[in-house]
């Protein structure tokens, strides 16, 4: 009991470029929540190699890892993980304060970048006097309020209902192509994978099929 | 994450659970104070018997005495030595030693108008009286040229009595203006019929000055120059008729006292003294066993309220952890958005030194607060303690201050050093999930 090995991911091989939008989509179980983690330096993998623009994650220790968070990695969460007790604004600028930025500059990009997700005016507001939609502009706001290569989104629509999904989707694929950034999204909603320019599907811990499709956010816009 | 951005977010953080973080410094005020206080009693009473002792003579003064041997016993090896100015030379040599005063001593009377006294006679080195913390009330002390003058102890005035008076009356006499004699009859003003009569010689005297009452040592006596009591002495003989004795002491003075520069210094100076083979006393020997029993009666107070303080820890300790439980999610999302261990181990152990700290200041004045209270209402206690009314029961020292504030913080760290740890060892995946 309890010593029972569970295989998450098995013989996983896949390559993201830069500046591409990706979907990892699969049933809960499958494996896909795991990989991202890894992808991000979150969790490390018992065996293989995670390699992001040259650097070896499954080498690095959690003081490096935590550097390589803050340098490159953004997150947006299905379940927003907002800090209760701060406003929009300090939420968004804590990323900046954990790198050491002064108070007057992190809180003027803080705003802009709420701005841009359209919470200008809920600068003060705490999450909890928010709407679930609202709150994840603000995550969103905090993802990229660091200027992060690779933006990392966990099922960034599961709570939300179906228009305010299409409109987060939108602010979050608009957003990174406008800094060049790269996306990788993890959902098991068809919908969203849409939005990506390739698609794996992964059953079992497996990458059972990865679908290529044009760029949709080329032809809307 | 720098400093300011640091300690805003710590005290924001206590701030957010204001009841739990008053409660947890509260434990740090009760632990912090009751060992401020405790200490500070200890000091008190070490203070206190330093007044007592230094009011029954100087604390750096050493008496030598020449040593006693049985005659019966054989001869230890040592040479027998004697008070003698090579004895004074040779004390003189030893380091520390400010003054030497060789002290002969003889009894007498004084008389002024129909009024005597009985007294001790001391032959001094003007010199040394400054040195050996003779003070004036009255006139001065008594300098190289004086010759058949005196210096008064402090009490002297009031044992003068009137012999032929029946009943006793506060005697009316004046050192400093009256005209004095003094003699060395020891009977004088008592006729023994019995007793042949002993042609002793009255000598004038002038009076310089007279001691202030502090030291009790200096109070019953009169001082005069070494050269005044020699003659006198030797004359003394001559009247009595007394015959060199080859059974005479060798000494030359009853005994020396050495004077030392410092407290701390006496002890080694006395040990070095007796290494020479003499007899060596000073109040420091009673002082040095007051100090023990203070010593000891303090590490029990204080141990006291060690426990108190040691309660306290365990209460930020609990706090921190709690804090932890609590905070989990909060801790694993500042970690996934970049706080490195360090920033978190940082805030922890920021928030459980605020607390140390934060209860030792209010401790500390807490502590001011007793103390004012113990020293003006609890002469009583004082009084029943022996230590005497105006001495304070209670001494805060400045260094015990900064030292309670510097221990308060340092408890606090030790204390949420384990909390801090364990925040700092979540996996911010895990933590991420807890709900």
């Amino acid at each position: 009991m309890g010593d029972e090995k569970i295989i998450a991911l098995n013989d996983v091989n896949l390559e993201i470029y830069k500046k591409e939008i990706v979907c990892i989509i699969g049933t809960s179980g499958s494996g896909k929540s795991t990989l991202l983690n890894m992808m991000a330096g979150l969790e490390k993998p018992t065996k293989g190699e995670i390699i992001v623009n040259n650097m070896h994650l499954e080498k690095m220790n959690e003081k490096q890892l935590t550097k390589f968070r803050q340098k490159n990695v953004g997150f947006v969460f299905q379940s927003y993980n907002l800090i209760p007790t701060l406003t929009a604004l300090e939420n968004v600028s804590l990323v900046l304060t954990f790198r050491g930025v002064p108070k007057r500059v992190r809180e003027k990009k803080a705003t802009e970048m709420l701005k841009n997700v359209g919470l200008g005016k809920r600068l003060h507001h705490k999450p909890s006097e928010m709407s679930g939609g609202q709150q994840q502009r603000v995550s969103i706001a905090r993802a990229f309020v660091g200027n992060p290569k690779i933006v990392f989104a966990d099922e960034p629509t599961g709570n939300l209902d179906t228009k305010t999904t299409f409109e987060i989707m939108d602010l979050v694929t608009s957003m990174v192509k406008d800094l060049n950034q790269t996306l990788v999204i993890v959902t098991h909603d068809d919908e969203i994978s849409s939005y990506a320019n390739r698609i794996f599907h992964m059953r079992d811990g497996k990458i059972e099929k990865v679908e290529e499709l044009p760029l949709k956010g080329d032809v809307v816009n | 994450m720098n400093s300011i951005d640091l300690i805003y977010m710590g005290i924001k953080n206590l701030w957010r659970r204001k009841l739990r973080t008053f409660l947890t410094v509260l434990g740090v005020v009760i632990g912090a104070t009751s060992i401020i206080v405790m200490l500070s009693i200890g000091f008190g009473l070490t203070q206190s018997f330093e007044d007592q002792i230094s009011q029954w003579g100087s604390l750096t003064t050493i008496n030598v005495y020449p040593k006693w041997s049985d005659p019966s016993m054989p001869s230890t090896g040592n040479t027998q030595v004697y008070l003698n100015d090579e004895a004074v030379t040779s004390f003189k040599a030893i380091p520390h030693v400010v003054a030497v005063n060789p002290i002969i001593e003889t009894y007498g009377t004084v008389i002024d108008g129909k009024y005597i006294t009985n007294i001790p006679i001391r032959g001094i080195d003007p010199s040394i009286m400054e040195d050996f913390e003779f003070e004036v009330a009255d006139g001065r002390l008594l300098d190289e040229s004086d010759e058949m003058t005196a210096v008064f102890g402090g009490q002297v005035a009031m044992s003068f009595y009137n012999p032929k008076a029946t009943v006793w009356r506060e005697p009316k006499v004046d050192l400093m203006k009256d005209k004095l004699v003094i003699t060395l009859n020891p009977n004088y003003g008592w006729s023994d019929p019995n007793q042949e009569t002993i042609n002793y010689k009255s000598y004038k005297i002038k009076v310089a000055g007279i001691l202030t009452e502090d030291n009790y040592e200096y109070s019953y006596a009169v001082y005069m120059p070494m050269a005044d009591v020699k003659k006198m002495i030797k004359e003394k003989e001559k009247a009595e008729n007394v015959k060199p004795s080859p059974n005479k002491s060798k000494d030359d003075y009853q005994n020396i006292t050495v004077k030392v520069d410092d407290m701390d210094n006496v002890k080694d100076v006395q040990d070095q003294i007796k290494s020479l083979g003499y007899e060596a006393y000073s109040l420091n020997d009673q002082l040095e066993s007051m100090k023990q029993t203070a010593r000891s009666i303090q590490l029990a107070l204080g141990g006291i309220g060690a426990i108190s303080l040691l309660v306290a820890a365990i209460g930020i300790t609990n706090t921190m952890v709690m804090s932890i439980y609590e905070r989990t999610k909060e801790i694993g999302i500042m970690k996934v958005i970049g706080a490195s261990i360090n920033d978190i181990k940082k805030l922890f152990l920021f928030e459980s030194a605020m607390i140390g700290l934060f209860g030792g200041v209010i401790g500390i004045g807490l502590s001011y607060l007793l103390s004012f209270l113990i020293n003006k209402f609890g002469a009583n206690f004082g009084n029943f303690m022996g230590t005497g009314m105006g001495t304070k029961i209670s001494i805060i020292p400045v260094w015990l201050v900064f030292a309670s504030l510097a221990f308060s913080a340092l408890i606090g760290v030790i204390s949420g050093y384990y909390p801090a740890r364990r925040a700092m060892n979540l996996s911010a995946i895990e933590a991420i999930r807890t709900e």
